[in-house]
C-alpha cells in the first residue's frame, strides 16, 4: 500500500517540487496551501507524514505542529519542516513544537527523500 | 505748563514714529524679499504635490507589475518541473527496461547505460535545486510589494491632508486593477521570508542538523533519567 504525505506550503511551486520527488519514489501525495487546510486534510485521509513549510497564511506551520503533537490522533506523526527561516531561533522553535526533521530551503530532493524513508520504511 | 507736557509728548510720539518710518525702510526689502521666496517656492511646493500625486497613482502599477512577475516565473518554473517529473518516469522506464534485457553477454553494457541513467536523475535533482530561486525570489518580490504598499499608504495619507485643503481628488488603488491571474500567484501578506536567500551552502543545513541532534539528545537523556528514576 501506498505511504500518503501531506504537503503544506503556500508556495505552488514547493508543493510541486516535493511532489516531483516523491511521487516518482511510488509516495502519494496530498497538498494544500495553508495551516488550516491542512488541519482540515488531516483527520480525513491516513497520512503517514507531514511536510510543512512555517510561513502560511491562516495557520502557519508553528502553530500546525502544535495542534497536531496535541491531538491524540496525531501526537505520533512524523513531522518535516521545510522552510526558508534558518535563524537559531526559528529553528529551536520548530523543533520545540515538535518538528521531527528541518530542512532549509532550497532543498535537496535526495535529503527529502532520506528524511522522509528515515520514518516511512 | 501743561501746553509745553503737551508739545514735549507730542514731540516724543513724532520721534517714535519717526523710528517707526527708519525701521519700516529697513524691513521692507526684507518682506519683499519674503514675498520673492513665496512666490518662487509656492510653485514648487506644487510641484511636490503634482509628483507625489503622480508616484501615488503608478504604484500600484509597479506593485502589479511585481506581481505580474512572480506569475511568469512561476509558471514557467511550475512548466520545467513538469518535464523534469516526466523525465524522472521515463528514466525510471528505461531502468526497468534494462533490467529486463540485462544477460551475460550485455551485463557490462547495461552497467553503463545505467551510470548514465543515474547520472541523468542526478543533473535533474540538481536542475530542480536551482529552480528553487523562483521561491526564494518570490518571497523577496512579495517583501518588495509590501513595502511599495506601505509607502502608497504614506502618500496617499499625505495627499489625503493636502486634497482636503486644495480640495482635489484624491488617488486610489483600485485592487480590480489586479488581474485575478497576478492575485493567485502573490505571497499573502505577512506570510513571506524577507531575509530568504537562495544560499546552496550547506552551512546553514549543518548547522540546522547539530541542533537537530542536540535536540535528540536531550530528548534521549530526559527518557533515560525518566527511565532511572
Amino acid at each position: 500500500m501506498k505511504r500518503v504525505i501531506l504537503v503544506a506550503d503556500d508556495s505552488p511551486t514547493i508543493r510541486k517540487f516535493v511532489s516531483v520527488a516523491l511521487t516518482v519514489k511510488g509516495y502519494d501525495i496530498i497538498s494544500c496551501s495553508d495551516g488550516m487546510e491542512a488541519l482540515e486534510k488531516l483527520p480525513t485521509n491516513k497520512i503517514d507524514l507531514l511536510i510543512t513549510d512555517l510561513n502560511m497564511p491562516n495557520v502557519d506551520g508553528f502553530e500546525l505542529i502544535n495542534i497536531v503533537r496535541n491531538n491524540s490522533d496525531l501526537k505520533e506523526l512524523p513531522i518535516i519542516v521545510l522552510s526558508s527561516l534558518g535563524s537559531n531561533d526559528d529553528i529551536q522553535r520548530g523543533l520545540e513544537c515538535g518538528a521531527n526533521s528541518y530542512l532549509i530551503k532550497p532543498f535537496d530532493p535526495k535529503r527529502v527523500l532520506y528524511e522522509v524513508s528515515k520514518y516511512l520504511n | 505748563m501743561e501746553s509745553k507736557n503737551n508739545m514735549e509728548n507730542v514731540f516724543s510720539k513724532l520721534g517714535d514714529l519717526k523710528q517707526f518710518f527708519v525701521f519700516g525702510q529697513k524691513i521692507v526689502p526684507v518682506i519683499q524679499k519674503i514675498i520673492d521666496f513665496m512666490s518662487d517656492v509656492v510653485p514648487l511646493l506644487e510641484n511636490v504635490n503634482n509628483s507625489i500625486q503622480d508616484s501615488t497613482s503608478k504604484i500600484p502599477k509597479a506593485s502589479t507589475q511585481i506581481n505580474s512577475v512572480t506569475s511568469a516565473n512561476e509558471i514557467a518554473t511550475s512548466e520545467i518541473l513538469d518535464i523534469i517529473d516526466a523525465m524522472f518516469l521515463d528514466l525510471s522506464t528505461i531502468r526497468t527496461g534494462l533490467e529486463e534485457l540485462k544477460n551475460e553477454e550485455n551485463s557490462e553494457k547495461i552497467k553503463v547505460l545505467n551510470e548514465v541513467v543515474s547520472k541523468i536523475e542526478n543533473d535533474s535533482s540538481r536542475i530542480t535545486i536551482s529552480l528553487q530561486v523562483q521561491d526564494i525570489t518570490a518571497q523577496q518580490l512579495a517583501s518588495v510589494n509590501h513595502l511599495i504598499d506601505s509607502v502608497q499608504n504614506k502618500l496617499s495619507s499625505l495627499l489625503f491632508e493636502l486634497g482636503k485643503q486644495q480640495d482635489r481628488p484624491i488617488p486610489t488603488f483600485d485592487p480590480a486593477s489586479v488581474s485575478e491571474q497576478d492575485s493567485d500567484y502573490a505571497f499573502s501578506d505577512g506570510t513571506f521570508n524577507e531575509n530568504a536567500r537562495y544560499d546552496r551552502s550547506t552551512e546553514k543545513q549543518d548547522l540546522v542538523d547539530t541542533l537537530v541532534l542536540e535536540n535528540t539528545k536531550t530528548s534521549q537523556e530526559e527518557i533515560d533519567k525518566l527511565f532511572a528514576k
